[in-house]
């Protein structure tokens, strides 16, 4: 069946007609000869235009690579062969001798020759090595479109437009030309006269065959590489197939399809199939075996002229009308998967095997998948599940489709599969052990299928996926063009998305902790939770990529692995010569497969990567291992670590004293500074010394460099500063022996040595200088001695008024015996460590010194966390310090438990619940009943426990499961978390029953039905319940804890309200009319009546309140109150039909406000109601509450149980309930 | 070599056997089709099985008192049988007793064990079974062991030596299963797979199983499929008191008084935790009351 795939198109190129292609047989470049007279000479894999040939006259059509030489050949419509070096990129020689275009050109595989087909109904053979013509084929009686050489055998085949085929035996004259024996005469004769028959009739070459069944003119003629079989196309729009025997050549049978002409075709190198192109803008493939058409691809615009494929691998070429496209007709990536150390995958004739890596062996076929999708298009993936031994297959074919078979126990050969299960999808990937997920991309739709094939549950995948694949336990990844979702299966719901485009394979880390999602030029990293931790980007095309143990990514481009480390830092571990697919790394070995699905070892050199891993990570010993071991070298690993801030390690590296001075200096070195400026000895590297040694406070160095440099002022200055007197009293002479007079006198001054420059003065004729110092310095006589030698007396000196000669400051610290305290700079640990081994004093201790002292580093910070972690502890221990005593004895428990070491019980989760929680009910769920009610007493002053203890023990009884184990023994208990993604110990906490929620949506819900209802005893109890979950819960949230205080209000009001109610109905005993109660009970009632209206309740149970209210008290007589209420009514209230009745009691009521009996109630007067005497409680008043749920009473309830709750002590203080962690 | 292991003919009896499915013990299996060297690894299992099933009396009648001297295994057998029946002190001493002089005995390391652990010497259970020579049962004994004694850590290092040499064996994931219901996080959603995929499977499906399924997702929190999978286990066996100790869990987690359960439960098994558990709670609850003083 033909199907229209896309092509696997792999390069294109946009230029004139392309007539003639050849693939060079190893690099990845192929040859375009043009029409309009061009030879291009592209790298398909890079996509660049390495050279271009112009020396034809108009166009070429034919082109062709040497096999071995760095030689192609062309052919033109100028009848010229050409012969040219793409190294030299000359044309060498051109071949001259046709008399029309030339189509066709082809190299011998063995012999020096060139075949060359012609309009000029000739076909020659030409020897390029001595540039001539050494045999001229007649016979066609039409232009000859095209002559091929026979792969092995001395067989020539040529097409031509007079409709046949032919083919040519050349035995005659290759051993003409390769039997170097005697040259007889006839053989000379024969030489001379080369492309003429010989003297017997014969020519060197004979047609064996004449191949006539075109009844148009045939393009295009090729040989089969191995059987005897030859292909032609023609203008009669066929494909024909013909075979040959020793003596005879039949047609075996026709493809039709195309519906143009023809123009070119050729035998799949190694697979049964034929390929062709003609002018009807198609490529097709053909099945060898059945001639039907495979696969067909169209171009929209453009002819096809010619068809070329690689000897070797799997890639094609065609020309069109504009330009070449380089293509291939299957992918090549073998389907694999890699189970711990057995990679399994399916080869090219579709047989599934598996490879040890331990073993580095390759296990016989176990099963043949020949009958999975169509017999041409190789399955896409494979999954496999180890707990089922079954692989699950997808192959594009059918639109998609997937296989599920079981692998045999032992390999024995590829056998046929049984159980076979089948399905449609896309992709198809084993989720568990005993669950699959496909993924069907027309209908955008996962099914989660169990191992009979049956879907048990359904997804939907974000809009647009295109792929999905393994993402984690339990979890899938979701590929879209721009987006990776990470899908949960279990929870049915996307966890996390990232922005990635075009991500074609991910590849997860072998402890499932990182995965790399690979796209056509990018690598990004991400956790396991599908956040980013590094990208790259790679210029030319990613093919594969797999984890090496220790987390780093070794990837595959088209010509190089690479590896990446997890910050981003890449490079390149060797280059490749072909694709290959890696699937796994250990140690120096790369396992991979190649294009033909064979298993490959590669062996690389991970020092590189292992070094910078090494040092990401701190490991400096390793470092200093692999620095002793290999031989690390180069630049990229020098700027690198400079780069990274490591110039001391990188001076480990660099023997060019140049470089190690530079890198001394930046990292502080001054010992191998010095070394290397004494070796290269230039001022401008002792001034860079001087300046970093000044900076390092180390003098001694500045001095030598000093000295180097020859700078005595700044020695001197130096000599003062250190109070060396010593030495600058030798610069002192040195400047008296320069005969340098500023140095002297500043030497002189720093020394404060009168006597030397008044000397020096005199020396320098400044008598007035000279007798100025000495008068200074009360050297009278040396006065005398200058006035004497100027000739003048001391009254002809006119003297400006002196002060005490200064004296510089003594020296009282030789800081010139010692450095300065230097910068902390020196010598880095590591190299401590690597001196210390240099010197072959063995390297523990001084590998001990240096991991202490880096360790000290990275502690520092953890230390710092792990004192805030006690103080946490201790917070937590302090929780509700002062007011609940959690006892003491369990705190040691829990201590105990970590410095338990073997032995002994531990303590149980629930201990830990205790500790981690202040909340009663995690107390109560612990079974810690004691210490919960001490808590509950603490924080709302909760004294009778009796109405909690169903809710204690319910609580409790939530709190474990029982796992049944090995049979005979007790079951596990297990302790119910709510907390049920938390493994820390110290915040576990257990799942409490009956949450906020439920309690709202049940007891809140069903008591306000109640009221609706009028049966107030039945709802009271509901509101009592809710109050008693609400005081021994859990909430997670502050909103959350502000809504249970709501809750916990709301339900304490309505108790209040339904209470008073009926204790008025108590009074009155059911009827309306109490007339015939006595007046006290009378009031009593009709207080009550109002006080109904008084706790706050929904609008629709206050509208209900203050309407039983208002008729209660229009009934009596109370007419005053009742207006009251009835106002309120019609401003409050929610029902239509009271409303109405409202406006006629107020109606009735306005005529006389009066109130019959004076009853305790006065509606313009804010009270709250004491919950225990339903009496009002005005503000100012005095008053206790309940801690708990705030109800008032009156003072004299204090101490006593609450009414409301019926828990708490009315009155206490308490710290208030906590609900929330 | 623990003849347990995959290759072994008692591979499908013992694997039965730990998947609680004891019936298929005792029926599929004859003894006879075992070659003579396992007979009696058969007869201890189907025995363990037939305890299992709380057929006591029938074990203890059918192993003689010259059966039991000749052949410590039998002993064994018959000291836990009447053990589990009674929960005697005579049974432990037997245990220890036979502990002493058949240490390397596996059938006498793990009943004896059962025996010791379940009478509160985990000490000298834990002993014994260190001299076992690499048998899963062994271990899942003594990670269960470590568990009840509140030491997952060791359970876990435990699980993890076992892991080591015995891969993938279905005891092993068991036991790992155990551990990590107790570690929780994403330990619990690995358990469930475990218990997932026997209960699921119709070969090795149980109410043991199905209960365990059930425990892992009230872990997980989801109630309603751990609904689903106890109801199944109590269908399969309706009085799985596992089953109904953990029904009556759920239906407290999910807010429910559970008494329907409760009563159930206390029909099949009077000595259960959940049972034992309650009642002590409730006395533990009055005793904390009297603390306070509540005035009315």
């Amino acid at each position: 069946m033909a199907s229209t795939q896309p092509m696997l198109t792999k390069f294109e190129s946009k230029s004139s007609r392309a007539k003639g292609i050849a693939f060079h047989p190893k690099r990845p470049w192929i040859l375009v000869s043009l029409h309009s007279s061009t030879i291009q000479l592209w790298d398909y894999r890079m996509g660049t235009l390495i050279d271009r040939f112009e020396e034809h006259d108009g166009p070429v059509r034919g082109v062709d690579f040497h096999k071995t030489q760095p030689l192609f050949v062309s052919g033109g419509d100028d009848y010229k062969i050409k012969v040219w070096s793409y190294q030299t990129r000359r044309c060498l020689f051109t071949l001259n001798g046709h008399l029309d275009y030339v189509r066709t050109v082809f190299f011998h595989h063995e012999l020096p020759w060139i075949l060359s087909a012609s309009d000029d109904q000739t076909i020659r053979i030409w020897n390029w090595q001595n540039r001539s013509l050494i045999c001229t084929m007649t016979g066609h009686n039409h232009y000859a479109m095209c002559a091929q050489f026979h792969p092995k055998e001395d067989l020539i085949v040529s097409a031509s437009l007079d409709q046949s085929v032919r083919v040519w035996d050349i035995s005659g004259l290759r051993k003409k030309h390769s039997a170097p024996t005697s040259v007889s005469f006839e053989d000379q004769m024969a030489r001379a006269n080369q492309n003429q028959a010989d003297m017997f009739g014969n020519t060197d070459a004979v047609v064996k065959f004449v191949l006539e069944g075109h009844d148009r003119g045939v393009n295009w003629v090729a040989f089969h590489p191995t059987l005897p079989l030859i292909v032609s196309a023609g203008d009669d729009r066929l494909v024909k197939l013909w075979r040959m025997s020793e003596t005879k050549a039949w047609e075996v049978d026709t493809c039709r399809g195309h519906f143009q002409n023809a123009s070119a075709c050729l035998f799949h190198p190694h697979q049964d199939l034929i390929l062709s192109v003609g002018e009807d803008k198609t490529i097709r493939v053909w099945d060898l075996n059945k001639r039907t058409s495979v696969q067909s691809f169209k171009r929209e615009n453009d002819r096809f002229w010619v068809i070329a494929a690689h000897p070797e691998i799997n890639l094609f070429a065609a020309g069109h009308d504009n330009g070449v496209m380089v293509f291939k007709l299957e992918r090549e990536r073998p389907a694999s998967a890699v189970h711990q150390n057995q990679l399994f995958f399916i080869t090219k004739d579709k047989h599934v095997r598996s490879y040890d890596f331990q073993k580095n062996v390759e296990s016989p076929s176990m099963l043949s998948l020949k009958k999975l999708g169509s017999a041409w298009t190789p399955p896409r993936t494979l999954s496999y599940n180890p707990a089922e031994r079954s692989v699950l297959v997808t192959t594009p074919a059918d639109s998609g489709s997937y296989e599920l078979v079981n692998l045999p126990k032992d390999a024995s050969g590829a056998v046929e599969p049984t159980n076979v299960l089948r399905g449609n999808g896309n992709a198809a990937v084993f989720v568990a052990r005993n669950r699959f997920a496909v993924f069907n991309q027309t209908n955008q739709q996962i099914d989660i299928k169990d191992l009979t094939n049956s879907t048990t549950k359904t997804i939907k995948p974000p809009h647009g996926t295109t792929d999905m694949v393994y993402g984690g336990p339990g979890c899938l990844l979701l590929v879209t063009a721009t987006h990776v979702y990470q899908y949960d299966i279990q929870q049915k719901k996307q966890l996390a998305e990232l922005a990635v485009a075009g991500v074609k394979y991910v590849v997860w880390s072998g402890d499932g902790l990182h995965a790399a999602l690979l796209s056509k030029h990018n690598v990004t990293i991400v956790n396991k939770a599908l956040e980013q931790v590094s990208t790259l980007h790679e210029t030319i095309r990613i093919k594969s990529a797999t984890w090496d143990d220790a987390g780093v990514l070794l990837y595959s481009t088209l010509n190089h692995i690479k590896y990446t480390l997890m910050n981003g830092d890449n490079g390149i571990v060797r280059t490749l010569e072909h694709t290959f697919y890696l699937v796994r790394v250990k140690g120096r070995s790369v396992y991979c497969l190649d294009r033909a699905a064979k298993p490959k070892v590669l062996t690389i050199d991970p020092t590189e990567y292992r070094f910078k891993l090494a040092l990401v990570k701190r490991h400096y010993d390793e470092m200093l291992n692999i620095i002793k071991t290999s031989s690390l070298v180069g630049q990229s690993i020098i700027s690198y670590l400079q780069k990274k801030g490591y110039p001391e390690i990188a001076l480990q590296f660099v023997q060019d004293p140049q470089t190690r001075f530079e890198l001394a200096v930046e990292c502080g070195n001054l010992d191998v500074a010095v070394e290397m400026a004494k070796q290269l000895d230039r001022p401008k590297l002792w001034q860079r010394l001087s300046t970093e040694a000044l900076a390092h406070g180390n003098h001694q160095i500045v001095e030598m460099t000093y000295q180097k440099l020859r700078n005595f002022d700044k020695l001197s200055f130096l000599y003062l500063t250190t109070g060396d007197q010593e030495k600058l009293q030798r610069m002192a002479k040195i400047a008296e022996h320069r005969g340098d007079m500023t140095s002297r006198f500043q030497n002189a001054l720093y020394l404060s040595d009168v006597q030397n420059r008044i000397d020096m003065f005199k020396e320098v004729d400044q008598y007035p200088l000279a007798y100025l110092t000495a008068k200074a310095h009360g050297l009278d006589d040396q006065c005398q001695e200058i006035l004497e030698a100027s000739g003048m007396t001391e009254d002809q000196v006119n003297l400006p008024k002196l002060g005490k000669p200064v004296q510089p400051p003594q020296t009282i610290v030789p800081t010139h015996n010692a450095n300065w305290p230097t910068k902390s700079a020196g010598a880095s640990s590591f190299e401590k460590a690597l001196m210390a081994d240099g010197d072959e004093t063995i390297a523990p201790e001084a590998n001990g010194y240096g991991e202490e002292d880096l360790l000290a580093d990275e502690e520092a910070p953890q230390n710092g966390f792990a004192a805030e972690d006690g103080e946490d502890d201790d917070a937590a221990a302090g929780w509700d310090m002062g007011d609940d005593a959690i006892p003491d004895a369990e705190a040691e428990d829990f201590v105990d438990v970590g410095a338990e070491t073997s032995g002994g019980a531990g303590s149980s989760e629930a201990d830990l619940w205790t500790r981690n929680s202040p909340l009663a009910a995690d107390h109560a769920a612990a079974g810690s009943f004691d210490s919960a009610m001490n808590l509950l007493n603490r924080q709302i002053g909760a004294v009778n426990f009796a109405p909690l203890e169903e809710r204690f023990l319910e609580i409790y009884a939530a709190s474990r499961t029982f796992l049944p184990a090995n049979p005979g023994m007790p079951p596990l208990i297990n302790f119910i978390r709510r907390t049920v993604d938390e493994t820390d110990s110290r915040k576990i906490l257990p799942l409490i029953p009956r949450d906020l929620e439920s309690i709202q949506a049940i007891e809140l819900t069903t008591g306000k039905n109640a009221m609706k209802a009028n049966k107030l005893d039945e709802g009271l109890p509901h509101f009592r319940r809710a109050l008693h979950y609400l005081m021994v819960n859990a909430v997670s949230s502050p909103s959350q804890v502000s809504e249970a205080q709501a809750a916990i209000h709301t339900a304490a009001q309505y108790i209040i309200a339904m209470s008073v109610e009926l204790e008025r109905r108590k009074i009155v005993g059911g009827s309306a009319d109490i007339s015939g109660l006595d007046e006290a009970k009378r009031k009593r009632a009709l207080a009550l009546s109002a006080y109904f209206t008084v706790p706050e309740m929904e609008a629709q149970h206050q509208t209900l309140a203050l309407f039983s209210a208002m008729n209660f008290a229009s009934r009596n007589k109370q007419l005053g109150t009742a207006l009251g209420f009835a106002n309120a009514l019609i401003e409050k209230g929610t029902n239509v039909k009271f409303k109405e009745t409202a406006r006629k009691t107020k109606a009735t009521a306005e005529r006389s406000p009066t109130d019959a009996l004076d009853i305790e109630f006065d509606s313009f007067n804010q009270f709250d109601l004491c919950a225990a005497s339903f009496t009002p409680i005005y503000a100012g008043d005095a008053s206790v509450a309940c801690p708990f749920d705030g109800s008032k009473f009156l003072p004299e309830w204090k101490g006593k149980v609450c009414k409301v709750c019926g828990v708490c002590e009315v009155g206490k203080v308490g710290s208030g309930l906590r609900l929330r962690v | 070599m623990d003849p347990f292991s995959s290759d072994g003919e008692l591979v499908n009896i013992h694997t039965a056997f730990i998947q609680s499915q004891y019936t298929s013990v005792l029926n599929d299996f004859n003894t006879s089709d075992f070659s003579s060297s396992n007979h009696l690894p058969v007869q201890v299992l189907q025995y363990r099985a037939q305890c299992a099933l709380g057929q006591y009396d029938e074990v203890i009648g059918s192993i003689s008192d010259s059966n039991a001297k000749s052949t410590p295994d039998l002993a064994a057998v018959r000291t836990y049988a009447s053990y589990l029946r009674t929960g005697s002190a005579g049974a432990v001493k037997e245990a220890e007793r036979l502990a002493e002089q058949h240490a390397e005995n596996l059938t006498i390391q793990l009943l004896c064990s059962t025996i010791l652990a379940r009478s509160g010497n985990n000490e000298a259970a834990l002993t014994l079974l260190s001299k076992h020579q690499g048998s899963l049962d062994a271990v899942a004994l003594i990670i269960q062991i470590h568990l009840l004694s509140n030491r997952p850590d060791l359970a876990a290092k435990e699980a993890q030596s076992a892991r080591s040499f015995a891969q993938d064996a279905l005891l092993v994931n068991l036991a790992e299963a155990w551990v990590g219901m107790r570690k929780g996080g994403e330990e619990y959603q690995k358990a469930f797979y475990v218990f997932e995929e026997l209960a699921q499977n119709p070969s090795s499906a149980s109410a043991w199983s199905l209960v365990a399924q059930g425990v892992s997702e009230l872990h997980l929190g989801r109630t309603e499929e751990a609904n689903a999978a106890i109801e199944s286990a109590l269908g399969l066996e309706e009085g799985n008191a596992d089953a109904l100790a953990n029904l009556v869990v759920l239906e407290k987690v999910v807010g429910r008084d559970g008494a329907e359960a409760l009563s159930r439960l206390q029909k099949v098994d009077k000595e259960h935790e959940v049972l034992r558990g309650m009642d002590e709670k409730r006395e533990a609850f009055k005793t904390a009351c009297e603390k306070y003083n509540p005035k009315f």
